[in-house]
């Protein structure tokens, strides 16, 4: 009998659904307050920036609490480490939002031109919505995983990745256009404005960053 | 030397173990009987939840359902296929030409059952995936070796059983890869899963039931033209069932996620095969209560130890009857256990595990190879989880399936040789 309570171990894909429904969250509060700071209501958007702060810290104890729960006595469908990497970028990609929440409290944004503001929001937009995709992704991953990995779920996990990866490509195009403009109002601007506008544009492409380097991780589950 | 175990009668044949008086014997059969009858009861207390395991744990029955399922089906399967193995257990690994008093098969048999029993009752309560056939053998071996030595075991005999036990595992996993990557290819990868689901589902009942035909036909036919029961009996049953099956397995919804609807038939589908693994294991384990019977009934009532002794009927009956009780007395319950502890177990997956199992273990038992019904369950498991099937599996599971080979059969020989020098003192 026990030969069955012990056969079965339980699958690490809810866990990381679940871990990945946090980050989900984290990014999507951060949305909304880059949307407050960007409308200039620095008070509300501080709440936001500090709810941002408390659900990074969910996040990093489900993913404890997998890590914890993913023996290497494991037989699984997948690689332990390709699931341990995955859940280590899709952990990261809270802790960008994190940062980002962090420099966006440091200040209140007066002293920032619009058309900086309106390119650090698009930036904000394009790198919170490859955060959203990689939930898509890994839910994606799961159904893979219950078809048995036939062709047609690869190859609608392959359309949700190739979405994060295009990200990058507008995110950096974002970026130059961002470091121009910094610099071109250098007179008007004082440096730490600057050195806030560029932390917070760093950190905002971080996530996409590593909601790529997580994509990349799904992409090598499947092909094991 | 009387034991206080023992009853006045037991006493009589003390005087005359070589020809014992009518009265004793029939304490020495009731006992016998009693002890087979316990043997049987252990395998379907401990042992009837793996094979009924992952239809109860994908949730394709509840706990009482497979515990009336694994009760007829156990019995069906102990009273009409449970022969050829029996033979085998019986004469194979000990040289009966070398047992010159046929009582000592008589105390043999009581040693290899109440060892068996002891032996499973310790290591299910400890965790160890143990097989039931294992330890009789192991019993057999010993009480073997107690009473002339190594050179009674036939040692190539009992290499082929051991060779048998390896191969178990591997030839279930073998099988279950294969089954579920043809599930997969047929069914999953389809463009509408759903409908070639509702194609392909009566196919696999029906060669579950090709499988079952053949048996019956070299079983209870006794036929000996495996082609001739193949085409005559085997692929009619499966035909009819086919169509029968293909009229009952109806979708009533549309689900939006076809997935939901292909596993929903094959839940349907492990109804069948479920009872599929229970005919199984009842014609392969109850070899196990039912061989000592049949030897000891041999020597008690005709006083000697024939080469081919027939099993009398209502031995097998004796068999199944004691796996139904135990199962119902007891094994209820660990399936209500293991219902609650396997969650991720989808029935696709079930599916294939039980069908390749089932095929696995009623192909070797027909071969006459006493193979384990346990092991070849968890090969099964083994292989769905090689072909990606299933999101996690213990690997530890493994480690201890190798180490009850290296334990199961010198720990029941031991139990059973000090057992049956007590009852040759006794006797």
């Amino acid at each position: 009998m026990q030969v069955w309570t012990k056969l079965f171990a339980k699958s690490p894909f809810k866990p990381l659904i679940k871990h990945s429904e946090v980050v989900l969250k984290t990014v999507e509060t951060l949305e909304r307050a880059l949307q407050l700071w960007y409308g200039g209501d620095y008070e509300e958007m501080a709440g936001l920036a500090v709810e941002v702060d408390r659900l990074e810290d969910v996040a990093d104890r489900i993913k404890e609490e997998i890590r914890d729960s993913l023996s290497s006595k494991l037989m699984m469908a997948v690689a332990r480490e390709d699931v341990l990497i995955y859940l280590h970028m899709q952990d990261k990609v809270a802790d960008a939002a994190e940062d980002t929440a962090k420099w966006l409290l440091i200040k209140k944004p007066d002293g920032v031109p619009t058309e900086i503001r309106d390119i650090i929001l698009q930036m904000g937009m394009e790198s919170i919505n490859a955060a959203k995709l990689v939930h898509e992704a890994i839910v994606q991953m799961d159904r893979v995983i219950e078809s048995g990995f036939t062709e047609g779920e690869i190859k609608r996990e392959y359309e949700i990745i190739r979405g994060i990866e295009s990200v990058e490509n507008r995110i950096d195009a974002l970026d130059t256009r961002l470091m121009q403009l910094v610099f071109e109002n250098a007179d008007s601007m004082s440096w730490g404005d600057g050195f806030y506008i560029l932390n917070i544009a760093r950190t905002l492409s971080n996530i996409s960053d590593k909601a790529k380097d997580a994509a990349e991780r799904i992409r090598l589950m499947m092909n094991k | 030397m009387g034991s206080a175990l023992y009853s006045t009668s037991t006493k009589y044949l003390y005087l005359t173990s070589q020809s014992p008086p009518v009265v004793s014997v029939d304490a020495w059969l009731i006992f016998t009987v009693i002890l087979g009858f316990w043997m049987a009861w252990n395998i379907g207390a401990n042992d009837v939840a793996n094979s009924m395991g992952t239809a109860v744990g994908a949730k394709a029955i509840t706990p009482k359902q497979a515990a009336v399922i694994a009760g007829v089906m156990n019995f069906t399967g102990a009273y009409f296929f449970g022969k050829s193995v029996t033979e085998t257990i019986r004469k194979g690994i000990l040289n009966v030409g070398m047992i010159h008093d046929p009582w000592i098969i008589v105390y043999g048999s009581l040693a290899a059952l109440l060892a068996a029993s002891i032996w499973l009752i310790f290591a299910t309560y400890n965790g160890l995936p143990v097989s039931t056939t294992h330890s009789i053998i192991g019993g057999v071996v010993g009480y073997g070796l107690v009473y002339a030595g190594t050179s009674i075991v036939d040692w190539g005999k009992l290499g082929q059983v051991v060779m048998s036990w390896i191969l178990s595992p591997i030839l279930g996993a073998i099988v279950a890869y294969f089954v579920f990557k043809a599930v997969k290819r047929s069914i999953l990868a389809r463009a509408d899963p759903l409908r070639s689901a509702r194609h392909w589902a009566p196919f696999w009942i029906g060669l579950a039931f090709v499988v079952i035909g053949t048996m019956f036909y070299i079983k209870v036919l006794h036929g000996s033209n495996l082609l001739k029961g193949v085409v005559l009996y085997g692929v009619p049953t499966g035909i009819v069932i086919f169509v029968l099956s293909y009229a009952l397995i109806r979708v009533h919804f549309r689900p939006s996620d076809p997935y939901i609807g292909v596993e929903s038939i094959f839940r349907k589908v492990q109804v069948v095969t479920s009872a599929y693994v229970a005919l199984a294991h009842g014609s392969n384990d109850v070899a196990n209560a039912v061989g000592p019977i049949a030897a000891a009934y041999a020597v008690i009532t005709m006083g000697m130890s024939g080469m081919k002794v027939p099993v009398p009927r209502w031995v097998l009956v004796l068999g199944g009857l004691g796996i139904a009780v135990g199962i119902f007395m007891y094994g209820y319950k660990v399936m209500e256990t293991v219902g609650k502890k396997i969650t991720e177990l989808t029935n696709t997956r079930g599916f294939s595990i039980d069908f390749s199992a089932a095929t696995v273990i009623l192909v070797a038992s027909w071969l006459g190879m006493p193979i384990s019904t346990t092991h070849t369950v968890v090969g099964a498991v083994i292989g769905v989880g090689l072909a990606r099937g299933v999101k996690a599996i213990n690997k530890d599971i493994v480690r201890d399936i190798v180490i009850s080979w290296f334990i199961t059969v010198p720990v029941a020989a031991v139990i059973s040789a000090v057992i049956f020098k007590f009852l040759v003192l006794v006797g």
